[in-house]
This record gives structure tokens, sequence and C-alpha cells, in this order.
């Protein structure tokens, strides 16, 4: 969709119109009181959830059209002894049994919905998950400097506008994360996202790009879709209890040696 | 192109300026970041029915612990003053979302003119269900369906149960820089009346940033602290 362009260019305002901008003039310091100005940037508001387009209800055939990302030596001999623990029956899955918190980029493969509430100067991204809601800040500010920098689950967050695309860049996450190719976060990792609507807005293309020098060999990339949902969608509160019998019994404890 | 005259356009900007008077998007807006401080709260006693009364404090203390120690979600209304707010109005006017640094999940208030969902239908959750409306340049939230998990203790007595009732009202005070946010519980096996009390909330300054107060409920150092007497 191009930019939204301007109908009367500068200079050439009609002789009544000028009352027309008198009146706004007025009018706008009240504005500016009460509900921020119309946005011009697009609309990306509301519920967005993953349909398995690809496979069969597991969304595993969507996961596996992201390309493998290209890992240094460690990660994929990490992975490896990973999948043959697996393979073993020793699935280790600690943050299931006791409902942790799950990180980032977690939730947006998951089937749950989650919300993008979008204003002039913060869009937040909010999950079903048993997560923290993620903050982008879009008032210009910068990532804090190294030092003062706080890891958190969902990293640090800021955003700007280029054309009709919200593109975002974190740092600062906690790490221990998978990323979809294979990968996972780390506190070194940058991830660079590009937000755009398609498909008349039904749609929400969101194309991730992970750079970690401890984790790739090059930046990874891959896209994720997805589709809004019915406009009287309401959210849901992801049920974890650790302490549930059903909960600890849904995990099997890896063998102890 | 028609051509309009000065008259003409004299009375379009009257009606767009009451237009924009009449507007569902000129009510006031509290996004931003606020938080409580030493003086924000003025929290009477609640009136309790008799079997509340007489209810032995240690069981709510124990209901708190274990919620805390297990990492269960917070709900309303600790989430409402556990940490600093972070409260947002979706552009697109259907729903406002108040989140804050505790891993609980964020308040949905729909305010596109929606009813309750159906209990018959609706899982009570921590935060119940709201939905929210206009008074003037008042937010008056109700809210139903709320479950018994989290930290349920309501400020000056009583707590939250699935028969629980709760409408807020919000507005700024002080040019914008306070919100004032009126609860009153109604539950007619907790309160012998009504219990209303109210917070004031202070803008916090720009650029606030949100944090992120995780919790593990593995941790076993941070389970003995929680559960065993101090030493």
């Amino acid at each position: 969709m191009p930019p939204a362009t301007t109908k009367f260019g500068i200079g050439r305002v009609p002789p009544g119109v000028m009352l027309l901008e008198v009146a706004f003039f007025a009018i706008g310091p009240m504005l500016a009181q009460t509900s921020p100005p119309a946005a011009s940037s697009p609309d990306l508001s509301g519920f967005w959830e993953r349909r398995d387009e690809a496979g069969s209800g597991s969304f595993g055939g969507t996961l596996e059209k992201i390309p493998h990302a290209a890992l240094k030596p460690e990660i994929i001999k990490a992975n490896r002894q990973a999948a043959e623990r697996a393979a073993r029956g020793e699935v280790v899955s600690v943050a299931s049994k006791w409902c942790g918190t799950n990180l980032y980029p977690f939730f947006m493969q998951h089937s749950a919905v989650w919300e993008i509430v979008q204003t002039p100067n913060e869009i937040a991204q909010v999950p079903e998950v048993h997560t923290f809601v993620r903050h982008i800040y879009l008032d210009g500010r910068k990532h804090p400097d190294a030092a003062l920098l706080q890891p958190s689950v969902n990293g640090h967050a800021i955003g700007r506008w280029d054309g009709d695309t919200l593109v975002v860049d974190s740092v600062g996450f906690v790490g221990g994360g998978a990323t979809p190719g294979g990968g996972r976060t780390t506190p070194h990792s940058h991830l660079v996202e590009r937000f755009h609507l398609f498909d008349g807005g039904k749609q929400l293309s969101v194309t991730f790009t992970w750079d970690d020098p401890t984790v790739y060999l090059k930046p990874h990339t891959y896209e994720l879709t997805y589709h809004r949902s019915d406009s009287g969608t309401y959210a849901f509160e992801e049920y974890c209890h650790a302490d549930d019998p059903a909960q600890g019994a849904s995990v099997v404890e890896p063998k102890q040696k | 192109m028609m051509r309009l005259d000065g008259r003409l356009f004299c009375g379009l900007a009257v009606v767009a300026v009451a237009a924009l008077a009449e507007s569902p998007t000129s009510h006031p807006n509290f996004t931003g970041f606020w938080e409580l401080r030493f003086d924000s709260k003025n929290v009477p006693p609640a009136a309790l029915t008799a079997t509340m009364a007489a209810e032995d404090r240690d069981v709510q203390y124990q209901l708190d612990v274990k919620a805390i120690r297990w990492c269960h979600f917070f709900g309303v209304p600790y989430v409402m003053e556990g940490a600093t707010l972070d409260i947002l109005e979706n552009q697109s006017g259907r729903d406002i979302v108040i989140s804050s640094s505790l891993r609980s999940p964020a308040r949905h208030i729909y305010v596109d003119h929606r009813g309750h969902v159906n209990p018959d239908t609706f899982d009570p959750v921590s935060n119940g269900h709201s939905i929210g409306r206009w008074e003037g340049e008042t937010l008056v939230i109700d809210t139903i369906g709320f479950s018994s998990e989290g930290l349920t203790a309501i400020p000056g007595g009583g707590r939250r149960t699935p028969d629980s009732h709760l409408v807020e009202r919000y507005r700024l005070l002080d040019g914008g820089n306070r919100l004032s946010v009126v609860f009153s519980w109604e539950d007619s096996k907790v309160f012998a009346k009504p219990h209303t009390y109210e917070f004031r909330y202070y803008r916090a300054p720009k650029g606030t940033e949100a944090r992120e107060f995780d919790c593990s409920a593995a941790d076993t150092e941070r389970a003995k602290f929680l559960t065993e007497p101090p030493k």
C-alpha cells in the first residue's frame, strides 16, 4: 500500500479553506488534552492468530517451512544431543512442568492469539500464554547503555515506521529461548522485525532477522504470517499451576544418572 | 472540482467542531505509565458479612502465600497495586489494556459496546471479564467472571470470589498528572454492603519503561523463604 499523501500542496489552499483551518487550530489544544490524533500509520491493532495452512493441525508443517539457520558448530552439536535425549524418552521440559515464563519469541509461534495494542508512542504485544506483555517504544528513545540494560524475557524493543512497515529493533534478551530454524536466544541476540499488513489488513506478516555471533554464522531470517481474529474476540488467561498434580504429571521427568 | 464559497466552509467548520465534541474519541486519554505513592490510597475497612468477619485471618494469609509461592496469576485487585501500571488505549477504540511488571495477565477492558460474555461459556479468570463505557470524562469499568485464583485479598478486607462484581471509575485529576480510580466491590457472601475505596496514581516520568518481575516456582530456595518461619 502506498504511503498516504495530502491532497492539497502547500500554497495551494482554496480561499474558503482558511476558515476551516482556523477552526481546527482552535480545537487543536482541546484535542491535545484528550485523545491522541488519528494516526496516519497502518492500524495493526487487534487480535492476531496463526493458522496451520501447511500442516495437519499441529503447526508442524508451518514450522517446517522455516529455513534452517546457519548455526555455529557447537550449537549444531548441542541441538543433536538434545534430539538424541528426546529420542531416548528423556523429555526435558522444565518450563512446562513448572509453568515457567515463556521466552520471546515463543508466543509468536504459538497457536494462541495475541493482541496488538497500538498508540502513537508505544505498541504492546499482549499474549495469552504465560509471559509478559512486550512493550515496543515508538517515542524516539534509544536502547539503554549496555551497562544499564537489564536483560528481560522480551528484550528491550524500540520501533519506527518505515512507510507502512513497523520496524522493531530488540536487544537485551535473558537468553535460553528457542528460535525457529534451530537457533536460540542469548544475551548477545539482536533481533530486527518488520511488521506489515497485507490482504487488505486481514493478515499480518512479521519478518524476523536474528543476529548473534555466538549462535549464527550469518543472520537468520524467516517470516510468519497471522490472521486477524474476529472483531468480538476476547482474551483468555492460560491456566498453568505448577502445584496442580495434573500439570506435574503432564511431563516425563528426565532419567537421573 | 466542486467550488465552495467561504460561508459554506464556515458552516462545515462549525459542523466539524460539533462532531468532534461528540466524537467517541474526545474523552480523556489515560495512556501512559502510572504509579502509586505513599499517599495514594484511601481505603476504609470493609463491612464484611458475619461469616467473613469470623474467618480466621490465617485463611487469607495461607491463600496468598500459596499463590505467591506457586507463581499463580495474581489477578484483580492486586495487579492494580503490585507494580507500576502501563495503561494503553488502543487507537482502534476497541479496548484499553492495563499491564504491569508482574507476571500476571494484562487486563483487557472492551469499550466497543459489547456486553459481558455468556457465563455459561466463559471460564472464570483472575482478571475477570471487563467492559467499559464513558460517562462524560469518567471511564466506568464493569467486571464479572472472576476466578478464585491468585492474590484474592481486597484492600480493606474481604476477598475476590467467582460471585464478585467490581465497578471502577477512572478520571484524571491535576491537569492529567494524576489518575483517580474508585473501586466498588459487591459480593453478597463477602460484603454486608458495597465496599468502596480509592487509589490515586501519579503519572510516571517520561521515559519510564516496563520491567519484568519474573517468578519461578521451581526455585527451592525461594519456596523455603516464602513458606518457612524467618530464622
